[in-house]
């Protein structure tokens, strides 16, 4: 490893111009060269990354790019940083290669020119682009996933901040503004050298509760990318302290409008810019620490871990097996697929029989254990203030050309509480019916419309609904409605570290397994339908869809992946139990 | 450089040919007439359609090329072309305009003075120019969307489409600054080519350099050149943006003529160039690197969403009449809407004959009859009702989807509310009123307004929409095609009352439809396997059952109905006595019948007539044909069943039976003992039965021995007894 050519982690920028410099010499023919020839391609570089990254061990000296450790962090230099893409600003051309003297020389991967360019005529510059891609901190990321495996800097940090870091808008926008204009003053006091100035005033220049990051994209198909996707970013930080020039210049300079392109509105003193040479997709199992249990899991492991999971949840929810089954089967659901207006594998649940008091007790409890063992998850008191004030459907302000977060816009596989003990009687006006609506909707369709003022646009959205509610929720008609009846009052257990990452483990991996119905069992599955459809004239559709989407959860939360008779009557007795109860109350 | 230049010099004999020789489709010097309108002050701009440049006989493919990529040039070299060929005026016109009289004074200035050398002195083009050149792009194949708009289209001619979300104020933007100088008293001119620029103070004039005066100058605002100037943002359109990407935007600028064309909310297609912004002073330094982008914009062309306005895109027109030829159209056209909804063949023809409709008649004596089909969707909840509805709202190029109880306070018809700003009381028009010449749908249909039942009445037959109220009176238009839909009036349809029990409308509304369905969610065995079947292929496969054929695009379905809109058929005269003895048996029978289930009024008559032009118009024939007129029929009979089946099983007449009796009934009357097969089938299905249930008859019969079947035709022939 010793023997690396260039120092990839603290000077990126050399590796970049110098394989630029000699693939211009290779490709070169008289001493000529047209420079068109790497428009929207690599000339080995991000090549040369990769392999630095994923084969030479380079992962792990290159920092994260987070608040705690920013002073420590250099401008110019390569880092980590993974976040959810909340919005998408388009293309920005740049002059990817412009003519020095006789040499050619590359702007690529940096934010501003590492040498003086001369205003010079067409032939002498290449207009490239790279897309821009705005990210925000996972909505409602749970603190165990920010436990990277082994930081660089020795220090694990737990982030007490991360519920309400989602609903920023407008007029946290307009505050930011006003803050802007303070630190530009104070950075302007203390103008230095550019790149390594004082790191206490970088720091306080970005927002503390809602650290984006600005990440420009290279050569990258359009479709690798997707709004809400959490993705790891490998790039060069850069980092410019020269103040927006909006609030020096005079007001009556007469610029364009509508020109105005939006990145200036995220003064790059509150954001940093990242330039990206390699990202990936994040899943679950990027969360867990590299401590997996095994390989391959032997059945009667996984059996032992689901025995442990549903004995916790068991504890947790007061000694109710039933409600404790539909939780598990609940939290290992996910869409499988969908195709128009259904969705496949969902299974929203609802515990009714809360009230205001047990709400608290045995709601937050839940909450709070769920928070430990999944990913992104995030618990909504819901109440008619709420909902007839809180801008749920993220908007497009075409003022501002940004994308308005609101609460909805989640990452894929988010888990939702939604606790309706908390609703009181009131009136919803317009805005809370569309939010109404707008929820209602994410959960049957899994699908969330953003606004773009003209026309809405559905966007998919994977997101698991736990509704708490005190009678049958008619708000949010769930998937499947479980009253739920606590029978003992079961003090908070311990439990071991070791044991929280098995189950995290245990859920990311039952839930990615595929799934299978032999055709033998089909047909009993059939008759088993046609009959108790003839019992219960009103069963619908969507009922024996729900069936078997459990039966499928259950053997799923075992680890098999083919659906065995077993299943299916322990799905069906559960589902006796349940009408038992709804019949009984 | 050298070689660039002579390219400009000939381009520039090319543009000028290419204006004094192109002749359009009819011979005619386009362009010469265009640039006499010019002269004459009726036009101000002058468009150069690429197309005609294709056209155009000595065509230089390269010049051609030329354009296309280094269009902001080519804008000039055509003015200037203009400018050699511009012809005098040949119309007087008067010389009030304060430009004129600024040109023709300048004209007899510059002869006297003696110093035209002086570059500064000499007269920009532009500012004599009084008209704006455009150059268009082809009109031929679909705009690029504005993610398709790359680095590599900087300076080309692009078109593009989306819809506008912001507008500027329309500003004055200077073109050619004109000073005077305080000492010589020349006019001075300055060209300004960016947004910002530099006054200049000393006057540059030979003599005042010569008198080293440093002449003051004092910029005239009068005598300068302004242009118009409006910028927009266009976002891509929802229907171009890939799945889980969110819509890109473009500012686009307007100058001249093309400024106030656009406001926010319209869909519209640019032609335009492409150019990056030259940015100034302070920003040029900050922006280092990056270059901001915008569209100058060409030409504007607003999307239609009138069926009739509707434009064929690339190859419709040639699929449209492949289609056309298939004599499956009617069926494959229906299947293909909510193709994911399973069944309800019939009702979904019902819909796409409610798309097509029938042409308005307007009689002499000024009397107006409806041409468009109303339906109404009635059944227990959770039948896919609503979503029958979305989806023909979407196939519908004009559609409003709205509910009974509209969420505004303007209900479905039209109300007049107080401006809360002027206090005025203004009309406002309600879902029906904006889905003028389209399709309305409207759910919960009957949980409508009083108010609104009261106006839908009218809408309904005469589609206008009258208004007396604070002092307005007036009559708006709401020429739509009515979809409705409602539920039982307890919430499910209640098998032991009868239908009009069910029916929470009153008749007279009913009576306005021109078809009405029942859906009911009935539970048998069948449904109920092939349902679970369902179910598990869909857990199973991950996705829905193949439909068994592939479906129209909804656009190409669009194109097609728009298409047949077009058609507007007439019934012949030997249909006519048809139409009437159908019309008169139908009256019959339910002045036989004790309990009547509908009253068969004139209007029926007319549905029967709308339903078969609207089938007549899916064949693109001229003529109603006499199966047009037995669909229609069949539809109405079907439409009927569904709200009585129960009534035609309790009636002691089985399928079977009641098709023999049919075939009997007809062959007295004709007096035949021989039915063709076509016949039967004909007579059979206007009264709802289907060919299955025929050929079970005829075997069921031809074992008795009251008929013999022909083998190969099916033709029937009775044994006399």
């Amino acid at each position: 490893m010793g023997e690396l050519p260039y120092d990839y982690v603290d000077n990126p920028f050399e590796a970049v111009q110098v394989t630029f410099e000699k693939a211009v010499q290779d490709l070169a023919t008289d001493g000529r060269f047209d420079p068109a020839r790497f428009y929207r391609k690599d000339w080995g570089v991000v090549d040369l990354f990769r392999h630095f990254v994923f084969d030479n061990g380079g992962f792990s000296k290159i920092p994260i790019l987070e608040l705690s450790n920013l002073h420590r962090i250099k401008p110019n230099t390569l880092v980590r940083y993974r976040g959810m893409i909340q919005d998408m600003f388009g293309n920005e051309l740049y002059i990817g290669a412009f003519k020095d003297g006789d040499t050619w020389r590359t702007n690529k991967f940096m934010e501003r020119p590492m040498f003086e360019m001369t205003p010079s005529s067409d032939e002498k510059t290449q207009l490239w682009e790279r897309s821009l891609v705005y990210c925000v901190p996972v909505p409602g990321q749970n603190s165990w996933t920010l436990e990277y495996s082994t930081p660089p800097y020795g220090e694990k940090r737990g982030r007490d901040d991360e519920v309400d870091t989602m609903d920023f808008d407008d007029s946290l926008f307009k505050k930011q503004r006003v803050d802007e204009v303070q630190i530009q003053n104070q950075s302007l006091d203390s103008v230095g050298d550019p790149h390594f100035q004082s790191s206490t005033d970088m720091v306080d220049g970005f927002d503390k509760n809602h650290f984006s990051c600005l990440v420009k994209v290279y050569d990258t198909p359009e479709n690798n990318l997707n709004l809400n996707d959490v993705i790891e970013f490998i790039g060069i930080y850069t980092f410019d302290p020269e103040p927006a020039e909006d609030d020096d210049v005079d007001p009556n300079y007469p610029t364009f409008e509508f020109m105005e392109d939006v990145t200036d509105h995220i003064s790059p003193t509150k954001v940093p810019r990242l330039h990206c040479l390699i990202h990936r997709k994040l899943s679950v199992h990027d969360f867990l620490l590299g401590r997996h249990i095994a390989a391959a899991p032997t059945p009667n492991l996984i059996r032992d871990v689901r025995e442990s999971l549903f004995t916790y949840l068991l504890t947790v929810l007061g000694n109710d097996g039933l409600a404790a089954q539909c939780v598990l089967l609940h939290i290992l659901s996910r869409v499988r697929s969908r195709d128009h207006s259904i969705s496949v594998g969902r299974l929203s649940l609802n515990l009714s029989g809360f009230t205001r008091e047990n709400g608290s007790k045995f709601g937050n409890k839940l909450s709070e254990s769920l928070k430990n063992i999944l990913p992104f998850s995030l618990y909504i008191p819901l109440t008619v203030e709420y909902l007839n004030t809180d801008h749920l459907q993220p908007k497009k302000n075409n003022v501002t050309g940004r994308l308005v977060s609101g609460a909805l816009q989640l990452a894929q596989g988010t888990h939702l509480v939604i606790d309706e003990t908390t609703l009181c009687s009131g009136t919803l006006y317009d805005i809370g019916l569309a939010n109404v609506r707008l929820l209602k909707h994410l959960m049957e369709c899994q699908m969330v419309a953003y606004n773009f003022e003209y026309y809405n646009l559905e966007m998919p959205g994977e997101v698991q609904f736990l509704i708490l509610s005190e009678g049958k929720s008619n708000i949010l008609p769930a998937d499947l409605v479980v009253p739920f009846q606590p029978n003992a009052i079961t003090s908070s257990t311990n439990v071991t570290p070791e044991l929280l990452e098995s189950w995290r483990w245990y859920l990311a991996e039952m839930k990615s397994i595929p799934h299978s119905i032999e055709p033998d069992l089909q047909k009993t599955l059939e008759d088993d339908m046609v009959a108790a459809k003839k019992v219960n004239v009103n069963l619908r559709c969507e009922d024996l869809s729900r069936l078997l989407t459990m039966a499928q959860l259950m053997s799923a939360s075992f680890g098999e992946t083919n659906l065995s008779l077993e299943r299916w009557q322990m799905v069906k007795e559960i589902e006796l139990l349940r009408k038992k109860r709804i019949g009984g109350i | 450089m050298s070689i660039r230049q002579s390219y400009l010099a000939s381009d520039l004999v090319s543009a000028k040919d290419f204006l004094n020789d192109f002749t359009d489709a009819h011979g005619e010097s386009k362009y010469l007439t265009i640039l006499q309108d010019v002269a004459n002050r009726k036009l101000r701009y002058v468009q150069i359609e690429l197309d005609d440049l294709f056209n155009h006989d000595n065509l230089d493919k390269e010049f051609l090329q030329r354009v296309t990529e280094n269009t902001k040039r080519y804008v000039s070299i055509f003015g200037e072309a203009i400018d050699m060929l511009m012809p005098d005026s040949t119309e007087a016109f008067q010389v009030d305009d304060d430009h004129d009289l600024l040109m023709t004074q300048r004209a007899d200035g510059t002869n006297d003075s003696a110093d035209n050398s002086d570059p500064m002195q000499k007269m920009p083009r532009e500012i004599k120019r009084f008209y704006d050149v455009y150059i268009k792009a082809f009109s031929k194949g679909s705009p690029l969307t504005l993610r398709q708009v790359k680095a590599s289209h900087i300076g080309q001619l692009v078109k593009i489409s989306g819809i506008i979300t912001r507008c500027s104020d329309v500003k004055p933007l200077m073109q050619v600054a004109v000073y005077t100088c305080e000492d010589c008293g020349f006019e001075i001119y300055q060209e300004v080519t960016a947004r910002v620029f530099m006054p200049l103070s000393e006057c540059p004039s030979t003599r005042c350099s010569i008198n080293k005066a440093k002449g003051n100058l004092i910029l005239q605002l009068r005598a300068s050149k302004f242009l118009k100037f409006q910028e927009a943002k266009v976002q891509e359109l929802a229907e171009h943006v890939p799945k889980g990407h969110i819509p890109r935007s473009m500012t686009v600028h307007l100058r001249g003529d093309l400024t106030r064309k656009v406001s926010p909310g319209d869909v519209v297609e640019f032609s335009g160039i492409f150019l990056p912004i030259p940015y100034t002073g302070f920003r040029a330094m900050r922006a280092g690197l990056v270059a901001d982008t915008y569209l100058e914009a060409m030409s504007i062309t607003h999307f239609k969403k009138k069926y009739e306005d509707y434009e064929f895109k690339d190859d419709e027109q040639e699929q449209i009449e492949q289609l056309a030829e298939d004599g499956e159209i009617y069926n494959k056209l229906s299947r293909s809407l909510a193709p994911e909804i399973f069944g309800h063949e019939d009702v979904k023809k019902a819909l796409l004959l409610l798309l097509v409709g029938a042409p308005h008649r307007k009689l002499k004596d000024g009397m107006k009859i409806r041409g468009d089909l109303h339906v109404c969707l009635m059944g227990d909840p959770g039948v896919a009702k609503s979503q029958l509805l979305k989806h023909i709202i979407n196939v519908a190029p004009r559609g409003v989807y709205t509910t009974g109880k509209g969420s505004s306070g303007v209900g479905l018809t039209a109300a007049v509310q107080k401006d809360t700003v002027t206090n005025e009381m203004v009309l406002e028009g309600g879902a029906l009123v904006l889905a003028d010449m389209g399709i309305c749908a409207i759910d919960e249909f009957d949980k409508m307004e009083e108010s609104d039942r009261t106006a839908i009445h009218e809408v309904m037959e005469q589609q206008t929409v009258s208004i007396a109220k604070a002092g307005i009176t007036t009559s708006l238009n709401a020429r739509t095609a009515v979809l409705a839909a409602a539920n039982p009036a307890w919430g499910r349809y209640d098998l032991r009352r009868t239908p009009a029990e069910n029916i929470n409308l009153p008749p007279a509304l009913l009576s306005r439809f021109d078809l009405l369905w029942l859906i009911l969610d009935r539970a048998d065995m069948d449904s109920d396997l092939e349902l679970a079947r369902h179910v598990l292929y869909v857990h199973q496969n991950m996705e829905c059952p193949s439909l068994g054929f592939t479906p129209l695009d909804p656009s190409l379905l669009r194109a097609y109905i728009s298409a047949a809109r077009r058609v507007s058929p007439s019934v012949p005269k030997e249909l006519e006595e048809y139409v009437a003895t159908a019309y008169s048996s139908i009256r019959q029978d339910e002045a036989k019948s004790n309990a009547p289930h509908s009253y068969t009024t004139i209007r029926t008559l007319l549905s029967i007539l709308r339903i078969s032009i609207a089938l007549a118009r899916l064949r693109f024939s001229e003529t109603v044909a006499q199966s047009d007129v037995d669909e229609a029929l069949r539809l109405m009979q079907m439409s009927k069943f569904s709200l009585y089946s129960d009534d035609r099983q309790k009636s002691g007449l089985d399928a079977i039976s009641d098709i023999y009796s049919i075939l009997r009934d007809e062959a007295a009357r004709s007096g035949n003992m021989d039915i063709n097969y076509s016949n039967a089938l004909n007579w059979i299905s206007r009264k709802g039965y289907s060919e299955v249930q025929l050929k079970e008859c005829l075997e069921e019969y031809a074992a008795l021995n009251v008929w013999q079947i022909h083998p190969n035709t099916f033709d029937i022939r009775f044994i006399d007894a």
